[in-house]
């Protein structure tokens, strides 16, 4: 009977939309009837002596309860469920407009609350959930390889990549997957020619675009014999956004070639507009991945079957579970390590999205998480205020309640009246929020990826435009916080005394007279709570930022430029790299001005840095350490005295660099209360190690690390091609950087330089706690507000409540002072228990910002002092304005009223 | 309907399909025909009728349109709908069925 349903519904919406109409067919139909079977008793009657009315009436008696019966019917067609709902709805509409104020600050509270949840949600969304963009993405997995046991591994990258051997094992061999693809995630390339810049793209198999279903929007894209032999096909797919960006859209490019660190490539496709690849940053171009040699010549990735380097994304066969394509795999796997005794490989598939390599993604979901919490609890704090307003408002409409009840509507009636009025409030301010959401998402992305470094990985393109995930999200959140808010006002309202709420006319509260006041108390405490973890959490990180602010490095940061050159993606071999170095350095400290000129693999504070095992012969003294191979005079220009022995020469990186400098750190952990000088080292893969000289500790490494064990290296050739040039200018860094470009260019037109100040790689180091401290802030203070609003409101209310005790209180001789230390006392304990909650909860967690601290410690005395006693003075504030207002009570009229 | 010697709700549906059997009707008409079909007997209290009319509509069973009555007068006239023919015929099958079992039962043997 699916059809007879349907047509009831159908009916019935019909009646619902063109109530009139039915109403006035009914009564038609209704009084048609009446005025027949009048005319039939008239007929019937005709020779009596019957008033004119009494046909009518007997009529109307044949017929039964007009009203009654035209109720009935209506009945038939109408949802009575839904017209009471409509009608809570029209009330609680009505009940909002009456208090616009309450209502505004209601929405708007709450739209800040979810607002910032599902701003967070929103990238979290984009970054790990959402799926790539790419036709039938949800067929679309990623695979990664977890090995664990005995096995030593060249990694480029994570080490959940793949070799290219592995790749073409499991693409050859399984059966589940309609293709595989593999590809590089990050290769940079200068595009050469006069629109040279550097360019971030991947080396891809060449079914990457048939594999993932993206066609090119001109030319083509690689077809499997363009991947057959290492290095013969050049060909290159670039992206809709370089093609325009760089190449003015012009369609006669394809064809044409291009040159990519100097190997020339033709294009022979555009990628469709609106795809970026795969990765969270954007790519610009994709070459066959057998040219890997060809864009990256010091590498040779491809012909290493031990080289984690390539993601796998692949396409599975309709109908087939990802179990299935782990066991698959798996097997393939298990074959592979029957070739590495000792390892096992575990393999890892899931629905392919922007952050899939198991190493980004739990760091993405413990910092999303903490950042969920942090934003959760301002919501929180959201609630426990609507909460209290809505109790506020409950007693004062006490009245309202009763005569209702009085008049006969059930209990339950008026509990959904509350709740349907707070999902309405919930509901707006879903709305707002997901406004909000949209904007603020996108706004923190843009200045996140602002402050990212883009050279190495390419630029931030997280796509933060609301999805169904996030509109979901927010719905729930709005009816998760109605909840919150909403019903235990609601329950409150439907237990007012009848009696006791008729007599006594003014707003004496729902319930009995002991608990009145006990769950916003409650409420106030929870608030102050919540605020407290925030604003310590903020003042925590505030701490550090300063901390690092004021730590100094002990080298000399000011008046110095990183040159970072390409010298290695432009083909540069060892001797080559060391010949331009040679005359670079004897160009520039020739400039007016610089007194310094020297270089290094890392630069002091710099981003990247590599460490590499070692051992001293004759000892227990063995692990990893941090090392650097640098230029002569690398000391010098950073103001790191020489403390024993001597710096580097030129002859020490052309005797083959059996020398090295230690830190006086390292020094003392290797050979305490011995001298170093002539001691030897085992490692850095170089023979015959012996130690030529001891420089004084510096934080060069880590900020936070005065007294780092490192040693320092003299470069040989090969290791010049990836130096960048320190060069340091007595007259200020700005006066050199067109002078330092122009030398450059002078030794190698083609060379992409970049400058930077050394001071730079401060800035670096501390963007990440100065935004997460203006986060913290923000939402600190945001809470603070709130919950002073909370106590606020609660002692307003309080005071407004006991009026009557207190003007009998003040009539017997209690002086306005003493009335307003009871007050204040009294509103203060849910604060101080709140804030003493706060701040055991804090210390609890505030671990976990230990690497955003700089070395100062989780549980910083002066933030754990100074914030509580700052939230204590403004909830001091909050109860003492409301509780001024109590003195002004005149005793007379109070007892009067009464 | 209470002071009509108690019609079951089915059997009212059945009575005024039954009489929508052989053309359409406004109610009024509807409530004559039971009447006088039936001997005064059934004497529905004539207002009773209209929510079932409707809810016959509702459930498909019936289709009503609005025409002009014997005397120039708007009315709604019911009509049987396909659905409500075979509803009716499998009723009116179902009933036979009980009415003669019921007979049986209550037949000296």
């Amino acid at each position: 009977m699916a059809f007879e349903w349907m047509h009831t519904i159908w009916f019935r919406l019909k009646a619902l939309f063109r109530r009139k109409q039915f109403d006035r067919d009914l009564h038609d139909e209704i009084a048609f009837h009446l005025s027949k079977r009048e005319e039939s008793i008239r007929k019937d009657a005709r020779d009596g002596v019957r008033s004119d009315k009494a046909p009518l009436l007997d009529a109307r008696r044949q017929f039964g309860n007009t009203t009654r019966i035209a109720e009935t019917t209506r009945e038939m067609w109408s949802f009575p469920r839904l017209e009471t709902f409509w009608q809570d709805i029209r009330y609680s509409f009505r009940v909002m407009r009456n208090n616009p104020g309450f209502t505004v600050v209601a929405v708007l509270t709450l739209g800040l609350g979810i607002g910032v949840n599902a701003g967070v949600f929103s990238i979290l969304n984009a970054a790990a959930l959402r799926p790539l963009p790419v036709p039938r993405a949800g067929e679309v997995v990623s695979i990664a390889q977890i090995l664990s046991g005995k096995y030593s591994r060249n990694v480029h990258g994570e080490g959940s990549l793949v070799s290219y051997v592995e790749y073409k094992n499991y693409r050859d061999q399984s059966h589940v997957l309609e293709g595989l693809a593999a590809y590089e995630p990050f290769q940079e390339a200068t595009l050469g020619g006069k629109n040279s810049q550097r360019l971030v793209g991947q080396l891809t198999s060449c079914n990457y675009f048939d594999v993932l279903h993206v066609r090119p929007e001109l030319g083509r894209g690689f077809i499997g014999s363009e991947c057959a032999a290492p290095g013969e096909t050049a060909v290159v797919v670039l992206s809709d956004k370089v093609w325009r960006g760089v190449f003015d859209a012009d369609p006669a490019i394809v064809g044409q070639t291009i040159r990519l660190n100097r190997t020339s490539f033709t294009v022979i496709g555009i990628g469709p507009s609106g795809f970026d690849g795969t990765e969270f940053t954007e790519t610009q171009f994709w070459v066959p991945v057998t040219m890997q040699k060809a864009v990256d010549p010091l590498r040779t990735r491809l012909s290493d079957d031990n080289m984690s380097w390539l993601m796998l994304l692949g396409r599975v066969q309709p109908g087939v579970r990802i179990e299935q394509v782990r066991a698959e795999l798996g097997v393939i796997a298990a074959r592979a390590d029957q070739s590495h005794p000792g390892r096992q490989t575990r393999i890892l598939v899931q629905r392919a999205s922007m952050f899939d390599r198991p190493e980004e993604r739990p760091y993405i979901f413990a910092a999303g998480g903490v950042v969920l919490a942090a934003v959760g609890l301002v919501l929180l704090v959201v609630c426990a205020n609507l909460a209290n307003l809505f109790l506020a408002r409950v007693s004062a409409r006490t009245k309202e309640m009763s005569i209702r009840l009085t008049l006969g509507a059930g209990r339950m009636r008026l509990v959904r009246q509350i709740v349907t009025e707070s999902l309405l409030i919930a509901l707006m301010g879903g709305v707002v929020g997901t406004i909000l959401a949209w904007w603020s998402a996108e706004g923190i992305v843009k200045f996140v990826a602002s402050q990212a470094p883009k050279d190495e990985i390419g630029a931030i393109k997280v796509s933060v435009a609301p999805d169904w995930r996030v509109l979901v999200f927010a719905l729930g959140v709005s009816i998760l916080t109605c909840l919150a808010f909403g019903l235990a006002p609601a329950l409150r309202a439907s237990k007012a005394n009848l009696n006791e709420a008729l007599k006594s006319g003014e707003a004496a509260g729902p319930g009995g007279r002991r608990t009145k006041g006990f769950s916003g108390r409650v409420l106030v405490g929870v608030q102050v709570a919540f605020s407290m973890i925030l604003l310590l959490a903020a003042g925590l990180l505030l701490r550090g930022l300063y901390h690092a602010q004021s730590i100094e490095p002990a080298f000399e940061m000011r008046g110095t430029a990183v040159v970072t050159l390409d010298l290695a993606e432009e083909g540069y071999d060892g001797p080559r790299a060391a010949t331009f170095h040679r005359e670079l350095r004897r160009r520039l400290t020739s400039l007016p001005g610089v007194d310094g000129v020297a270089a290094g693999w890392a630069t002091p504070l710099g981003t990247n840095w590599s460490s590499e095992s070692f051992s001293i012969p004759g000892t227990q003294v063995s692990g990893q350490v941090e090392t650097n191979e640098i230029s002569p005079g690398f000391f010098s220009l950073l103001g790191i005295p020489i403390v024993r022995g001597r710096d580097f020469t030129d002859a020490d990186a052309a005797g083959g660099g059996h020398v090295v400098i230690i830190t006086e750190a390292a020094a003392r952990k290797f050979w305490p209360g011995e001298d170093p000088i002539g001691k030897a080292l085992l490692g850095f893969g170089r023979k015959d190690i012996s130690v030529v000289g001891v420089a004084r500790d510096a934080n060069i490494s880590h900020l936070t690390e005065s007294h780092p064990v490192y040693v320092f290296l003299p470069a040989g050739k090969d290791e010049q091609i990836v130096w960048k040039v320190l060069v340091h200018n007595s007259l200020g860094f700005a006066s050199t950087a067109t002078e330092i470009r122009d030398t450059v260019r002078g030794l190698d037109p083609e060379l992409l330089v970049n400058i930077a100040p050394l001071e730079a790689n401060l800035e670096i180091l501390r963007t990440p706690s100065r935004i997460v401290a203006i986060v913290a802030g923000v939402l600190g203070i945001l809470a603070l507000a709130l919950a002073s609003l909370g106590v606020y409101g609660m002692v307003s209310c309080a005071v407004g409540r006991r009026t009557r005790e207190i003007g009998i209180r003040m009539a017997l001789g209690a002086g306005g002072g003493n009335v307003k230390r009871l007050i204040v006392r009294q509103a203060m304990w849910p604060v101080v228990i709140g804030i003493l909650i706060g701040i055991v909860g804090c210390a609890a967690v505030s671990k976990i910002l230990s690497v955003l601290l700089f070395g100062l410690s989780a549980h910083d005395p002066i933030a754990f002092l100074s914030v509580p006693v700052f939230l204590f003075v403004v909830a001091l504030v909050a109860c003492y304005l409301p509780a001024r207002r109590a003195v002004r009570v005149d005793p007379m009229v109070v007892l009067r009223y009464e | 309907m209470a002071d009509t010697g108690d019609l079951l709700q089915g059997t009212l549906d059945m009575l005024i399909l039954k009489t929508l059997q052989r053309g359409a009707l406004h109610g009024y008409a509807v409530a004559e025909a039971i009447h006088m079909r039936s001997d005064d007997a059934l004497r529905v209290e004539e207002g009773a009728l209209y929510p079932a009319l409707h809810r016959l509509e509702l459930r498909g069973l019936l289709a009503a349109e609005w025409g002009v009555s014997e005397n120039n007068r708007r009315a709604k006239y019911y009509k049987l709908t396909a659905t409500g023919r075979k509803y009716l015929e499998a009723e009116l099958a179902h009933w036979n069925r009980m009415v003669a079992a019921i007979g049986r039962v209550i037949q000296p043997a």
